[in-house]
């Protein structure tokens, strides 16, 4: 049987086709298969792909590549602006006051009377933080903080079962702001070339109380 | 190489082609559209590779780019998520699940028959007996041994055959 009989087999669907595949399926499949021609317009379309392919970049190629640049340059600058600026000072300030209360380092001169505190600062800063005496929140000693690689000095008051940590070091002026975090309450203002950081769990009203005892 | 000349060039050896590389693509995806998009992606990709072809039959080198594009292609689209296991798939123990796929799919004509099998067979039935192609480079094409080109073309033929018979009796 050759491939043409296998073909009018197929036409009229004669059963005994299937027998003929096994002896010779190539001829079936090369005759009767359907062969997808290339539809019009696609070799048309692939050599204008492949000219705008070799074409040097146009004008308008080019106007765009720079619209995107500029674009992008855009993007990244308002994206940097957008960017809330965050203050790293109040987190760093609340984490040092809270290591400070769970570990035993709590204090590096433990006393209570402010000509012994503030002598120890001596030597180990290059700045006098002032050292008071204050009534009712009394003094508990100082230590030698580190923020961001400047020192600080810390001085601890407490007021019945609570600590506060006073964190003192030079820098430039600041307004006095407030705030809570955690729940625990921060002050901070400036003075005398010096920033203050106070802050302790303690009521924000006894806080407050402190650092206006502190300032006057 | 200067574009220009390349152009020519590559049009030259590799634009004759056409037809033979739509032919596959169409059987592959089973999408006139989506093998038109194929071909013309695949044009311009043999283009840009065109410098490391070399010496290689023009045809069956566009045949092996539009055919990676069509499996790339059908995976991408979850046509081809189950992965074909040779050792597994063999044809003389065909599952019930199969045989009533082959049946529904089996509509009276061989056109219908070759659509319905497997990717891989289809992909051997088509360079082979459509394409023109030895098993060799059909080897090369699909990136299997030629004994494994022998026995998908041994396996389809079967299964056409009893897709054929399904169909006819």
């Amino acid at each position: 049987m050759n491939c043409e009989t296998a073909r009018r087999m197929m036409e009229i669907n004669d059963p005994a086709l299937p027998r003929h595949l096994e002896s010779c399926p190539s001829c079936i499949v090369q005759r009767n298969a359907r062969y997808y021609e290339a539809p019009a317009g696609l070799e048309r379309n692939i050599r204008q792909n492949l000219r705008a392919e070799i074409a040097p970049p146009s004008f308008w190629r080019w106007s765009a590549i720079a619209a995107s640049v500029l674009l992008m340059a855009s993007l990244s600058w308002n994206i940097a602006l957008l960017r809330p600026r965050v203050d790293p000072v109040p987190a760093d300030v609340l984490s040092a006051h809270i290591r400070s209360l769970a570990g035993t380092h709590l204090l590096d001169v433990p006393s209570s009377d402010q000509h012994t505190v503030k002598p120890w600062f001596n030597g180990k800063l290059d700045f006098a933080p002032p050292v008071k005496d204050l009534d009712g929140f009394p003094l508990l000693g100082g230590r030698l903080e580190y923020f961001d690689a400047h020192p600080a000095a810390a001085l601890i008051y407490g007021r019945r079962n609570h600590s506060i940590n006073l964190f003192i070091w030079p820098a430039p002026a600041t307004p006095d702001a407030s705030q809570t975090r955690n729940g625990y309450h921060l002050e901070t203002w400036s003075a005398s070339g010096m920033t203050f950081w106070a802050v302790s769990d303690l009521n924000e009203q006894e806080l407050k109380q402190f650092v206006s005892l502190y300032r006057h | 190489m200067d574009p220009a000349r390349k152009l020519a060039l590559f049009e030259e050896s590799v634009m004759p082609h056409l037809n033979a590389a739509y032919n596959l693509a169409r059987w592959l995806t089973r999408d006139e559209h989506d093998a038109e998009d194929l071909v013309q992606e695949s044009y311009l990709r043999a283009f840009r590779s065109f410098e490391t072809f070399e010496g290689r039959d023009p045809k069956a080198w566009l045949l092996t780019v539009v055919r990676n594009a069509c499996f790339t292609w059908l995976k991408k689209k979850g046509q081809h998520a189950i992965e074909f296991d040779e050792q597994i798939h063999s044809v003389d123990d065909v599952p019930d699940a199969e045989a009533a796929l082959l049946n529904q799919a089996a509509l009276g004509s061989l056109n219908d028959c070759l659509e319905a099998l497997p990717l891989e067979f289809r992909e051997a039935i088509v360079l082979r007996e459509l394409g023109e192609l030895s098993y060799k480079e059909i080897a090369d094409i699909a990136c299997v041994p030629v004994g494994t080109v022998m026995s998908r073309l041994a396996r389809a033929r079967k299964r056409l055959r009893q897709c054929l018979e399904g169909t006819l009796r």
